[in-house]
């Protein structure tokens, strides 16, 4: 197929663990794949292998019918020949280079006001306006890595490669950049790989979502199905969110929002006031377990279903019920035996509003 | 003062550090980047002038360009005349003596500047060659202007081998440091003291200029 990406390589290490990538992406549409995996799983030579900044030891890699790897005939593009867009994780700025000398480092056949128009509508595009003759050191953590997008966009790429974009920043400002960012991939018509071991990032930006661990990929599917439906126990350990489904905001009342899932309401805290369409992420240690009438408590959401599944973990139980949609708990194993908790029962699940975190899409 | 003596030897110093900035750069680059496994063989030649007796060096360039020696028949059948004991014979001894001292600082500074900013260059779609001018080159600009200077104040002082490849002909090899000599040979102090002092006191503003100008760096041998 033409217009589409296929890689399937492995990378070999002497002595050490190899990494396999196998991802398959679509050329020319927005559609951002987020390699999500613990730190050393292999997320990072995967998107080397696919810059050409790594050699894969076998395999393949094609990209809208060019060839970039061939283990067979033992080609590999250089990182030069392949119309990439990649984003380091400290950005890699040039420090003896200003603002506009980094952006338009990439571009220099152009001509002058050819060079001049594309730098201006990168500085408009990224709010850069004022600072292009700051010198990387004089900018703020956000500013960088808006320069180094910047720079990477100013070639028009035909793939982005991010390796964890956000991790350079403090957390103020990545909750800021992270809705930021999914916008501005949104907007660019290409695909993006993305790498992050940040399960918020890997909800706010992805379509999919390849679960990454020793070196394999082990699931690949949207990003609410593989947070909610982990693959296997490995997958489940490695996300950490049990719960994650989508929701339309009802109304907005204060800092609080009421979302429809399906036919159940929830209440979560919402400040930002901005948006419709949420991912909602519960973790299963803040859902409390009842049985019997709805109690009166302080937390806001009061569910009531039917146990599906109590499965033993050491010295909990994971329960999952159906309350219009699945939804995870941990208890331990004592109280589940003192609520007599099996598949069937009737229970009523308590979570705070505060513990429903809202991830826009 | 013999200013003869002093002009010939800002000349050949000042040629051996700009053939050693053309030369010294690629061989830097190499050892910086290569991966071969016999790399610390390059790097124990490179090296070598900076242990080796000046006469012992001298004695192989010597015998190496001497009408003899194969380097030396193919000189004299193109250009016309022998290499030894000529001022060419003289500069090729002094590119290899001062060799350590350009090659060195350039493979520290290269070695310095970030990985991730090749690369970066390289995703951006420049090619080798251009990243190491825009990038590599800029960011070491401190350790290639080092080992610029170092090889010039080097060879400005040399003396073993100028003795055994040049010889001491006025105006074709005789450098200051043959000049110091002779004069104390011919206990000519007073002469001898004068050229001394020139060059005691040309060392010492070459250097003041180069440090002000390139404060923090100062990398004589560093190692990577």
């Amino acid at each position: 197929m033409a217009d589409e990406m296929m890689a399937v390589f492995e990378k070999a290490y002497h002595g050490g663990p190899s990494i396999h990538g196998t991802l398959r992406l679509p050329v020319g549409q927005p559609h951002v794949t987020v390699l999500f995996g613990p730190s050393g799983s292999g997320k990072t030579t995967i998107l080397r292998c696919l810059a050409g900044l790594e050699r894969p030891s076998r395999g393949r890699i094609t990209f809208a019918g060019e060839t970039w790897f061939d283990a067979e005939t033992g080609g590999q593009a250089p990182p030069q020949a392949r119309a990439i867009g990649y984003l380091f994780q400290d950005y890699a700025l040039f420090p003896h280079l200003t603002v506009a000398g980094n952006i338009t480092y990439a571009i220099p056949e152009l001509d002058r006001h050819e060079r001049r128009a594309r730098l201006d509508e990168m500085l408009r595009l990224l709010r850069l306006e004022g600072l292009e003759d700051r010198r990387p050191s004089q900018l703020s953590g956000g500013q960088q890595q808006r320069v180094a997008l910047a720079r990477v966009l100013v070639r028009r790429p035909q793939l982005l490669l991010l390796d964890e974009p956000l991790s350079a920043l403090d957390a103020p400002t990545r909750e800021q950049v992270r809705g930021e960012l999914r916008g501005l991939l949104r907007g660019q018509g290409v695909p993006t790989v993305c790498v992050t071991h940040d399960w918020m990032e890997a909800l706010a930006l992805a379509d999919e979502v390849a679960v990454i661990a020793g070196g394999r990929v082990l699931q690949v599917g949207p990003p609410d199905e593989v947070f909610s439906r982990p693959a296997d126990a490995d997958v489940a350990a490695i996300v950490g969110v049990e719960t994650v489904v989508t929701g339309k905001i009802f109304e907005r009342k204060d800092d609080l929002a009421a979302l429809d899932v399906g036919k159940v309401r929830l209440w979560a805290v919402e400040p930002s006031g901005r948006g419709e369409a949420f991912y909602l992420c519960i973790r299963a240690e803040d859902v409390t377990l009842e049985i019997g009438a709805r109690p009166s408590s302080s937390a806001r959401n009061h569910l009531a279903g039917l146990v599906t599944e109590v499965r033993p973990a050491g010295p909990v139980s994971r329960v999952t019920m159906d309350c219009g949609f699945a939804l995870t708990a941990l208890v331990t194993r004592q109280a589940a035996q003192d609520l007599a908790l099996k598949a069937g029962a009737s229970v009523t699940a308590t979570v705070k509003a505060s513990a429903v975190h809202l991830i826009p899409r | 003062m013999n200013w003869t003596a002093i002009l010939l030897t800002l000349k050949l110093a000042a040629l051996t550090a700009a053939i050693l900035l053309v030369v010294g750069m690629p061989i830097a680059y190499w050892l910086t980047y290569s991966r071969r496994r016999w790399k610390f063989l390059a790097e124990s030649v490179v090296a070598l002038p900076l242990v080796l007796p000046p006469t012992v060096l001298g004695f192989y360039v010597l015998v190496a360009i001497g009408p003899k020696s194969p380097v030396g028949h193919w000189y004299q059948a193109i250009v016309g005349h022998p290499l030894v004991f000529t001022f060419e014979g003289l500069l090729l001894a002094s590119v290899l003596y001062s060799l350590p001292f350009a090659v060195q600082p350039f493979t520290a500074a290269f070695g310095a500047v970030d990985a991730r900013l090749i690369e970066a260059s390289w995703t951006l779609g420049v090619s080798r060659l251009a990243t190491f001018f825009r990038v590599t080159l800029p960011l070491s600009v401190t350790g290639v202007v080092t080992g610029v200077v170092l090889s010039f104040a080097h060879t400005m002082g040399e003396f073993g081998v100028v003795l055994m490849v040049g010889g001491n002909i006025e105006g074709v090899t005789r450098t200051v440091s043959i000049d110091i000599y002779d004069e104390v040979q011919a206990l000519n102090y007073a002469g001898a003291a004068q050229t001394a002092l020139f060059l005691l006191v040309f060392s010492f503003v070459i250097l003041s200029v180069v440090y002000a100008v390139n404060r923090n760096v100062w990398a004589v041998w560093p190692m990577k």
